[in-house]
């Protein structure tokens, strides 16, 4: 059975309470490994990040190093995917 | 020492990145018996050539600076104020990051939002989301706002650069407004200063414009004296001379390379069809057609059309119709520079261009435009900055030279290129923020700088002198206690110096990472001290203008005090407030570590500084360069290609009729008034650039007659050269540092001499120096060099002279850009003898 990577970072590793994880899976696209993920509530990961079938603003996914447009979780993972899900980082000053 | 033991062997050289500014360029070190003894540009490094300016030469004294802070220290004298002796005791760093803990973490539990942060290394921005991980969005400098806050929202909306250069090698003509670029500052200077060196021996013509005869002036071929915040009606006035006299203009660049033929409704907005596609005129269908469909020679670049009941221009004929009436006797009355030369530099400029000409590079033909606008801070950093930038950028497009060989060209922000996403109607998406997405609308605000209120600007820390003493004007529902300053010194870079006293006031306790003991340093309750470049690592690559590749900042030497990594420091305080695990979370979004997951940080493992700079080593380069790979080759940096640097995107446009700032200065116009606040400044959100006056302008009717402006020679960069006794020295040695620069027949006409003690007051404030007389400065322009003083010193060698520029500058929205958040640098001053 093929298996995709899942790696998560700050507020959505505290929401599935790990960090990485090896998902083995069969015909599934994105949005299905996110209702996959169970967080610590017991809600998917999924109802935590997208919102009316888009990837909520708050939050980036990266899938083999390219983000994720808002509207494409109906991407078909592939084995070997490497996924990546993260809260955006909005404050980055200095200078 | 003995003769021989001078000399040096090649094996006592160590090869790392210079720290003195932001750029980095490669040097070696000479170092014998574990001390540094010589500093050399790095001769493999094709990043500056070998070459090295006085800055980085005099790396050594900050290093071996005696007055360098080398322990932890705490303050013992409760008191503070400006020149109040804190009284610093040393102690050891787990008391230091014990106190910093307490502190930071009674913030941390009742509202992060309360820590103010003001971090100003521009080469470690890995560590500038530390704050956002604490949990505060706030930043409280204007460092790097007072060049690029229009600078760069501007390259990264023409063609996802982050700064821009001539291109040195096929230039042929060459405008340079407000900029030391290839002369004394801003893009990888020693570089740059060969490269340009180079273009004139080859014949290269230089123009440039300046209220001073800076360096760039002195070596031109021809300096134009003009008044500081007025260059864009100087190019606007060129503008009107090739659309309207001239008509000279690259009409297939416009209409082909750009969204100038789009039309435009009476709205200001693109007109387009039900599918949402913006339409272009079709000379032979005689009516619209879809930007993609219609074939390129039959797209209208000029022209008013009526079509279905309404009216649209093109994009083109929209500025063009702006400009009409910015001839060059109406833009010589603002800038002063006679309209005979508007109208000769410009005839000039475009004859130079070549339009139509193209080159042949390495089996690819490109359009060759050998004449191009190159410009920064002093162009641009007003509180029109927006417009100004629009213009000098537009102006490039009138001949077609951006992004080709012998133009004006995108400089990538690092070493991942220009940020390239197509975006609507074919035209490359607008990328204006690149340090961090635009933060969405929110009232009220959760920042102190208001970023919130600047979708398309960058983060306006000078706004924190308003919003901080009066936080109910802006809705601001908290008030920040503590402060974390790392290599910053806001009472020094920000403007209204006696409000930011008033802010540092308040604070109920400060920390400080840094080298030396600054103005601002003098208020903390905790310094902790961090290593100079010559003592830790980094790998650079920020701005480079011909090359791109990373170049390794390594210890040369151990350190010389009992300091740590800045990098180190902060981890060790995250460690202690408990959020370890999310700062190496956020260092994998910001080393690009998401990229390539087989490299991310373990949220549960700590990594030291060298484990850190490898695995980025690596992410980049492959796991066969790393760390170890750098500190033996020094550096990966190479020359940029023909695809990397000329169009690097393709067919994609560029914008010409910039719709989205219109769009977005209407949405936030919504915005704001649902919320109830209508009063907030949205003017500048214009989809094209023209002339308005500044609030600078508008002072000189309230009885300041005279404009003043500060100015750095390669010497110096930010401030915190101007203590180094070896730059000092030179300084001093230069008249035009000794004082206020004022033009002789002003200075006869007022009385004043060389020596002379003078008052420049401003609407903000006032600053006293002696008046230093010369003959290059325009004559309604005082000049402030940044090399002149300190306040606080500690090296006995520095003299005190006054003359603190900032103290005239204002940092409120009637001095920044409406739209980009950009401030003011210039002042209008009255003047008087004392």
């Amino acid at each position: 059975m093929p298996a995709a990577n899942i790696s998560a970072l700050g507020a959505t590793r505290k929401m599935l309470g790990f960090s990485r994880r090896t998902v083995e899976f069969q015909r599934a696209t994105i949005a299905d490994l996110l209702l996959s993920l169970e967080t610590v509530d017991g809600r998917s990961l999924y109802d935590k990040l997208v919102c009316e079938g888009r990837l909520r603003g708050d939050y980036a996914i990266v899938v083999n190093g390219l983000s994720l447009k808002s509207d494409q979780l109906n991407k078909p993972l592939q084995g070997e995917d490497e996924v990546v899900t993260m809260a955006i980082l909005r404050h980055l000053h200095g200078g | 020492m003995a003769v021989a033991q001078a000399v040096p062997a090649e094996s006592d050289w160590i090869l790392s990145t210079c720290g003195m500014c932001l750029h980095g360029c490669g040097i070696r070190v000479q170092v014998r018996d574990g001390v540094a003894l010589k500093i050399e540009g790095d001769p493999t490094n094709p990043d500056n050539l070998g070459k090295l300016c006085p800055k980085g030469n005099a790396g050594l004294s900050r290093l071996y600076d005696s007055t360098r802070v080398l322990k932890p220290m705490k303050r013992t004298n409760p008191q503070k104020g400006p020149g109040v002796d804190p009284k610093w005791v040393e102690i050891s760093w787990d008391e230091a990051y014990d106190i910093v803990a307490r502190e930071l973490g009674k913030v941390r539990a009742d509202d992060p939002r309360k820590l103010l942060c003001a971090i100003g290394d521009f080469q470690r921005i890995l560590l500038w989301g530390w704050p956002a991980v604490f949990g505060s969005p706030n930043f409280f400098t204007s460092l790097g706002n007072y060049c690029g806050g229009s600078y760069h929202p501007v390259n990264g909306s023409v063609d996802g650069s982050f700064a821009a250069i001539n291109d040195y090698d096929r230039c042929n003509y060459w405008i340079q407004i407000g900029s030391g670029d290839g002369f004394s500052s801003h893009l990888h200077l020693s570089g740059s200063a060969k490269r340009m060196a180079d273009a004139r021996m080859r014949g290269m013509r230089v123009v440039t414009l300046d209220p001073r005869m800076s360096v760039a002036a002195a070596k031109a071929d021809e300096w134009i004296p003009t008044l500081p915040g007025t260059d864009r009606a100087f190019v606007l006035g060129m503008a009107h001379v090739l659309i309207h006299e001239l008509k000279l203009y690259d009409r297939e660049f416009l209409r082909d390379r750009t969204n100038a033929p789009y039309l435009v409704k009476e709205d200001g907005y693109l007109l387009r069809d039900d599918q949402g596609r913006a339409l272009v005129w079709d000379k032979q269908l005689a009516g619209p057609q879809p930007w993609n469909a219609a074939a390129p020679a039959d797209v209208a670049l000029e022209g008013a059309y009526e079509f279905a009941g309404m009216r649209a221009r093109t994009g083109f004929q929209v500025w063009a119709d702006q400009l009409r009436d910015h001839t060059p006797e109406r833009m010589s009355k603002i800038c002063t520079v006679p309209a005979e030369t508007i109208r000769r530099i410009a005839r000039e400029f475009v004859e130079a261009a070549q339009i139509g000409a193209t080159v042949e590079i390495e089996g690819k033909t490109y359009p060759f435009r050998p004449a191009a606008l190159n410009y920064y801070r002093g162009s641009q950093s007003h509180a029109n900055g927006l417009f100004d930038n629009l213009t000098y950028k537009m102006f490039n497009m009138l001949v077609g030279n951006i992004d080709v060989p012998g133009g004006h060209l995108g400089v990538p922000l690092d070493h991942r290129g220009f940020f390239i996403h197509e975006g609507e109607d074919g035209v490359l998406k607008p990328e204006p923020h690149q340090l961090h997405p635009a933060p969405p609308f929110k009232y009220p605000p959760d920042s102190t700088h208001l970023m919130e209120w600047f979708p398309i600007g960058f983060d306006a820390g000078q706004l924190n002198t308003e919003t901080l003493l009066e936080p109910e004007r802006f809705g601001l529902s908290y008030s920040p206690e503590v402060m974390l300053m790392y290599h910053s010194n806001p009472l020094w870079n920000m403007p209204e110096t006696d409000k930011v006293e008033k802010i540092m006031a308040r604070m109920k306790f400060v920390v400080a990472i840094d080298i030396q003991r600054t103005e601002s340093t003098e208020w903390a309750d905790v310094f902790l001290p961090d290593h100079t470049y010559l003592e830790s690592y980094l790998l650079n690559c920020l701005e480079p203008p011909a090359v791109t590749g990373h170049s390794l900042r390594q210890p040369v030497v151990e350190p010389v005090g009992d300091t740590k990594d800045a990098y180190e420091i902060l981890t060790e305080i995250a460690e202690r407030l408990g959020f370890r695990d999310d700062w190496n979370d956020l260092l994998n979004i910001v080393c690009g570590f998401t990229a390539k997951p087989k490299y991310l940080l373990d949220p549960e493992k700590r990594y030291g500084v060298e484990e850190l700079w490898d695995r980025y080593a690596q992410s980049i380069y492959g796991d066969d360069k790393g760390l170890d790979w750098f500190k033996q080759h020094g550096h990966a940096v190479r020359y940029r290609t023909p695809e990397e640097t000329y169009m690097p995107y393709g067919r994609l446009r560029i914008p010409f009729y910039f719709e989205f700032i219109k769009r977005t200065g209407d949405e936030m116009r919504q915005k704001f008034e649902q919320v109830g606040m209508k009063d907030w400044p949205l003017d500048n959100y214009q989809p094209l650039p023209f002339w308005k006056n500044s609030q600078v302008i508008e002072d000189g009717k309230a009885g300041y007659p005279f404009y003043a402006i500060t100015f750095k020679e390669s010497l110096h960069t930010f401030a915190d050269t101007v203590v180094m006794p070896w730059l000092s020295e030179v300084s001093e040695k230069d008249a035009i540092h000794g004082g206020i620069l004022v033009n002789a027949i002003t200075a006869e006409n007022l009385g004043i001499q060389t020596g002379t003690r003078i008052r420049l007051t401003s609407p903000a404030g006032s600053i006293e120096g002696q008046a230093q007389v010369v003959q290059g400065i325009h004559p309604e322009v005082f000049g402030v060099s940044n090399a002149i003083t300190r306040h606080f010193v500690t090296n006995d060698r520095q003299k005190q002279r006054g003359s603190h520029f900032n103290r005239l500058l204002t940092g409120s929205m009637r001095y920044t850009d409406s739209a980009t958040g950009g401030l003011e640098s210039s002042a209008r001053v009255r003047v008087e003898r004392i």
